[in-house]
């Protein structure tokens, strides 16, 4: 299997059916490595995309294959497996323990999935190097900013190095700066290998970084396009237009 | 063009290529149309002929006194003409559902994907800008930019609302 | 005003299971206090209130019918200062037979025509006052002691006709102490008094006095009337003061366990009460801050959460007060039925108000500071906060955990400590709980001991009997003739002065191994030849003794002297016994032969039938029975009283427990949601939960322990201090390692227990929803 998520005819209805349902016969494919942006209003299902393709729910009928796992008829306790092993998350409210220290909050994953000690901590100093955090390994998140948060955020998802990386509206929370400074991050990541899907209603963020993004509607997708590297001139796209200057 | 010249005297070719350089190629003027608009602000007041003969013996001008104050006026006058949108997508919006057939639909998508990219883009552009240490071109991409956004929402928007007349044709329509 | 009993209301309806949580604990505080605080209540000074209320007689005296006539007895009440007067009843002994069961020897019987009167009225318990001939009415303590039952026909063997007797009526005599102590009365009318009469009957006469008469004045009248009447004609007396001070003790021992209990169950309702409401309200942080920010002033933010408690506490209140009472009655039944007392049947309120108000006054504190807390935020900090800030303590627990533990463990045992008032009042809750039952457990099995240091039935079986007329050596060869005979101890009684103390003591001379036969000894050894005696600690202190000294003793003329080589336990005469050898005991009184048999019975020998064959060999003199006839009410009284105390103790501590727990996994929606979406499985939340209840448990149970322990010993030592003994190493030594470690492990369970509905659904948590907030 060569698509790293897979959703076939994937559909979830809540109350019974008798309300719209929240995603409809969603059919799309996701390939190893890529940066995919999930645009679309809310309501539009990108949430319960998101959801599914997680293992947080499971789909009213359809399929959801995610790194060869089918997660259509998984038991809780299963897919709870499967997330902690595949998955890395980065929420828009960074959603970190308030109680643990930096440190123990990145071991989490790594912890529950078993990792020896050593290894999980040896793993937890690299990535609060490399994401330039080290210094705060001992702090309680409440002392940190924003944007140190969602990088203690960002090595809490890859300690486990998962398949995929789901980004929530990761910038929603910060300021521009600091959203920018998170995003290049995430960039760096994809351009190493890793598998983004990033959830957004930005499309600026969407388009700027991603290069196939996704736009729900509905429930449905309503277009699925591969942006280009088109390297057009800014003559092509903007002209700045002249008026009459009344004297 | 008075913006320019108030800064220093310039010849002809000098302003427009200062010019387009200025608007990052976003504005390209022909250069009949400069002289021609030189030759009004000078018949204007307000720029004169600054004595200086460059290459092929063209004049240089500056802006007179009564040049930099109208610039300085002109400068800080707030723009009130009224909002311009670009007519093509919008014809076709008045027109097509009008004749109320499913072509809006995937004329809406095209529109979208057209957005799209061109936010892709502008923001290469923007980067590029960046690195350049081209500030003002940053500011002016990011106004590109937030156009393209615009007219997304407003594409997002008429997708809404033809649902939204979909679904309520349905139900109030035809009886059981 | 309006509005906030509307939005009360409204909160309360919509948070049911806090609401029901809050009745449901206040109930059982509620219900356990009113009826600690009614057992207390009436408890205390039964006998004198029972005493007062049968206008007991503070004197009996018997008269020798054949020396002084009625009348002459009859005015003997001016005589002495008396108040009122009583009888002069008929009084004779007599022998009682219920088919071929011989029913004791220490029997009389009474013509009395009427169970009330000026002095020492009867209350009748069950059936009616004899009307007949052939009717008799009994004490309920013997009907109780030889499962005799209204309608059964007994006959008096004393008497050649055998007249048979129909039980018609039970009633409680406050003039005898219980069936097994001492002399049991049987009444029938006054003209079926002659034929039932053995032919030296007494007039038996009831004395009141003006206020409490003590020793001296009772000893003064004795005196006076027997220098009234010729030599002998007063055959007996017995004075009040001595019933009062057996049933003192047996009292106390009520009193103190009922005391010990009440404040255990006080101390866990408070604790519970206080705990759970102060962390509602703590968690409701946000909800402050919203009505702050609709305009609430703190006062009114104050009575909106008193308002919110207050109500379900009321009804839980009220209900809780009004079960423990009924529930109280039954106990109440039982204690006055163990204690020989006529059942009371006063219906106090005081309790019931005392416990309503009191708990409705915590719970309104209780909820009112941290409210006020709360209140005086500013609305943007309480919404921000949306709980009270939790302490960071439970990162130390992780750190001291190590990373060795799973991760779900670690962080539970963490939370426990998060809030340590919190912790503090349920490790407290728990401690009671806990202590409680060791408590209960220790004082059955110690008061079993001594249960059977004075009735030996743990270690001798049968009782054998004699009566005077049958010799002593046929009865000991009948017993030795029996193959199932194991071991045979004869006792001896007779009274013998010690010089030191006024009185005549109770002296047993024992032939045989008595060592074996339960008698507990608490200091030096027991005798090993003629001269040697033990002695309780109240005997050897009023007699001014130590283990070592020599007294004399004499008896009838005779005198022997004794060395106290031990200090023994008997609660007898309130401490005031000896044991000697049978050789020390005939020195004295020659000729006195042991009238008592312990008979302890090979392994696996058929107990009834041995009764029956000793039985028969002579029926009429030998009276032979299993030695488990003989119970101590109190001591059932105790076990019922504290199984029903530890059951609600242990309730409330789960129920202390489980909102401790449930609080913390509301208040971890947030992060259980975040753990989940990081793949912590529903069996790891569940387990994280059941860790903080543990936490807490291990370490109540922990404390608990020598809690409960301490207590124990506290108790057991002022029994038996009371009764006039030293305390028994044996009875405070109950526990074995087994039961120490079992109880804390059986609290975990339950620890466990409690927490696993909050854990499960802590599991079902949803996820995104919570996760896509702030």
């Amino acid at each position: 299997m060569s698509a790293l998520v897979e959703l076939r005819e994937a559909t979830r209805v809540y109350n019974g059916g008798s309300a719209r349902a929240a995603l409809d016969g969603v059919t799309l494919e996701i390939g190893l490595g890529e940066l995919t942006a999930i645009m679309g209003p809310s309501g539009s299902g990108k949430s319960t995309l998101l959801n599914l393709v997680a293992g947080l729910d499971r789909p009213s009928s359809g399929r959801v294959v995610v790194d060869g796992a089918d997660l259509t008829n998984m038991s809780e306790a299963a897919l709870a497996r499967f997330r902690r092993q595949r998955i890395g998350f980065v929420f828009q409210f960074f959603n970190l323990l308030p109680s643990l220290t930096v440190r123990e909050n990145v071991l989490v994953p790594a912890q529950l999935a078993g990792m020896p000690a050593g290894k999980a901590e040896a793993r937890s100093r690299e990535l609060l190097d490399r994401l330039g955090i080290a210094e705060t390994a001992g702090r309680f998140p409440s002392r940190l900013s924003g944007g140190q948060q969602q990088r203690v955020a960002m090595a809490r998802a890859l300690i486990n190095s998962p398949a995929l990386v789901l980004a929530d509206e990761p910038t929603g929370a910060l300021d521009s700066a600091t959203g920018v400074q998170v995003m290049e991050l995430l960039t760096e990541l994809h351009r190493e290998g890793q598998a983004i899907l990033l959830v957004t209603h930005d499309a600026k963020l969407a388009t700027r970084h991603a290069e196939r993004v996704v736009s729900l509607f509905d429930g449905k997708v309503f277009d699925d396009s591969r942006l280009s590297r088109s390297g057009a001139a800014a003559g092509d796209l903007v002209r700045v237009v002249g008026q009459e200057v009344q004297r | 063009m008075l913006g320019l010249l108030a800064e220093e005297p310039l010849h002809g070719y000098e302003v427009k290529s200062r010019f387009e350089r200025m608007l990052g190629g976003t504005w390209e003027v022909n250069i009949g149309q400069v002289y021609a608009t030189l030759q009004r602000l000078e018949r204007d007041g307000l720029i004169e002929a600054s004595g200086a003969r460059g290459d092929r013996n063209k004049l240089a001008y500056r802006a007179t006194e009564a040049g930099r104050r109208e610039f300085e006026d002109w400068l800080a006058y707030p723009d009130q003409e009224p909002q311009q949108l670009r007519e093509g997508i919008y014809l076709k919006l008045l027109l097509a559902s009008r004749t109320g057939d499913g072509s809006l639909d995937a004329l809406l998508t095209g529109q979208r994907r057209v957005c799209l990219q061109r936010l892709r883009d502008l923001a290469a552009l923007e980067e590029q800008a960046q690195r350049d240490g081209r500030d003002d071109l940053v500011l002016l991409f990011k106004g590109a930019s937030f156009h393209v956004e615009a007219d997304l929402r407003w594409v997002d928007a008429c997708l809404d609302e033809l649902a939204r007349r979909q679904t309520d044709r349905r139900t109030g329509g035809d009886a059981p | 005003m309006k509005a906030l009993l509307t939005k009360a209301f409204a909160d309360l309806k919509r948070r049911r299971l806090q609401t029901a949580v809050v009745l449901l604990i206040v109930l059982l505080a509620s219900g356990t206090a009113t009826l600690a605080l009614t057992l207390i209540q009436q408890t205390s000074d039964p006998y004198d209130r029972a005493f007062e209320a049968q206008r007991g007689a503070h004197l009996q005296v018997y008269f020798d019918a054949s020396r002084v006539s009625r009348e002459q007895v009859a005015a003997t009440g001016d005589l002495i200062g008396a108040s009122a007067t009583g009888g002069p009843f008929p009084l004779s002994g007599i022998h009682l037979e219920r088919g071929t069961q011989k029913l004791e020897a220490n029997t009389q019987v009474q013509g009395r025509d009427q169970p009330g009167g000026q002095v020492a009225q009867l209350r009748l318990v069950a059936g009616r006052w004899a009307s007949g001939p052939g009717e008799m009415v009994l004490t309920r303590s013997f009907a109780d002691l030889y499962k005799v039952s209204l309608g059964d026909v007994v006959a008096d063997v004393a008497v050649a006709s055998k007249p048979a007797l129909r039980v018609v009526g039970e009633a409680v005599d406050m003039g005898a102490g219980s069936a097994d102590l001492s002399t049991n009365t049987f009444w029938v009318t006054e003209a079926q008094f002659p034929a039932l009469s053995t032919g030296h009957p007494d007039w038996w006469v009831g004395y009141r006095f003006p206020g409490h008469p003590d020793d001296a004045t009772l000893s003064r009248a004795l005196d006076r009337l027997k220098a009234a009447f010729p030599s002998g004609a007063v055959d007996g007396s017995v004075n009040y003061l001595l019933f009062r001070t057996l049933f003192g003790i047996t009292n106390s021992i009520l009193t103190n366990t009922l005391l010990a209990f009440s404040v255990f169950a006080l101390g866990a309702s408070v604790a519970i009460v206080v705990n759970m409401v102060s962390g509602i309200v703590l968690a409701a942080y946000r909800e402050v801050g919203v009505l702050k920010a609709l305009g609430c002033t703190p006062v009114q933010v104050v009575a909106i959460f008193t308002f919110q408690m207050l109500m379900p506490a009321l009804v839980g209140a009220i209900v809780g007060a009004a079960l423990g009472t009924l529930i109280a009655q039954p106990l109440l039944q039982q204690s006055s039925h163990a204690l020989g007392l006529p059942p009371d049947t006063t219906l106090s309120v005081l309790p019931d108000l005392v416990a309503v108000v009191v708990g409705l006054l915590l719970v309104a504190v209780a909820a009112a500071l941290p409210a006020l807390r709360a209140g005086r935020l500013s609305p943007s900090r309480a919404l921000a906060m949306g709980t009270a800030p939790a302490h960071t303590g439970g990162s130390r627990v992780r750190r001291l955990l190590g990373t060795r533990t799973p991760r779900s463990l670690a962080l539970g045992f963490g939370e426990a400590f998060a809030r340590p008032v919190r912790a503090g009042l349920t490790v407290l809750a728990v401690l009671v709980g806990v202590a409680t039952v060791v408590f209960a457990l220790g004082a059955r099995q110690s008061l079993d001991k001594v249960q059977a240091a004075n009735t030996q039935q743990g270690s001798a079986q049968v009782l054998v009997q004699r009566e005077q007329g049958y010799p002593d050596a046929s009865v000991t060869a009948t017993l030795a003739a029996e193959p199932d005979t194991a071991r045979v101890v004869a006792v001896a009684l007779n009274a013998v002065t010690i010089v030191g103390y006024s009185q005549p003591v109770s002296t047993q001379g024992f032939r045989g191994d008595a060592t074996k036969l339960g008698y507990l000894v608490i200091s030096g050894r027991w005798f090993q030849k003629p001269g040697e005696a033990l002695a309780p600690k109240a005997l050897l202190d009023d007699a001014h003794l130590h283990i070592g000294d020599t007294v004399a003793a004499t008896a009838g003329g005779r005198s022997t002297p004794l060395t106290i080589v031990g200090e023994s336990y008997s609660v007898s005469n309130f401490g005031h016994s000896l044991f000697v050898d049978l050789p020390t005991l005939q020195s004295l009184a020659p000729g006195q032969n042991p009238i008592y048999y312990y008979v302890v019975l090979r392994p696996g020998a058929d107990m009834s039938a041995y009764i029956r064959r000793v039985s028969a060999t002579a029926p009429d003199f030998l009276t032979v029975k299993s030695t488990n006839e003989q119970p101590i009410g109190p001591v059932q009284i105790i076990d019922s009283v504290t199984a029903v105390l530890a059951v609600v103790l242990v309730v409330i501590a789960a129920a202390g427990l489980f909102n401790t727990v449930l609080l913390s996994t509301r208040e971890r929606l947030r992060d259980t949601a975040i753990l989940k979406a990081l793949g912590m499985t529903p069996g790891q939340v569940v387990a994280m939960v059941i860790a903080t209840a543990l936490a807490l448990g291990v370490i109540g149970g922990i404390l608990g322990v020598p809690a409960g322990v301490a207590i124990f010993r506290a108790l057991i030592t002022a029994l038996n201090v009371s009764t006039g003994n030293d305390v028994p190493q044996q009875t405070l030594e109950v526990f074995t390692p087994l039961q120490l470690l079992a109880v804390p492990v059986l609290g975990l369970v339950v620890a466990a227990l409690a927490a696993f509905l909050p854990g499960r659904w802590s599991a079902r948590t949803p996820v995104v929803q919570v996760l896509r907030s702030e």
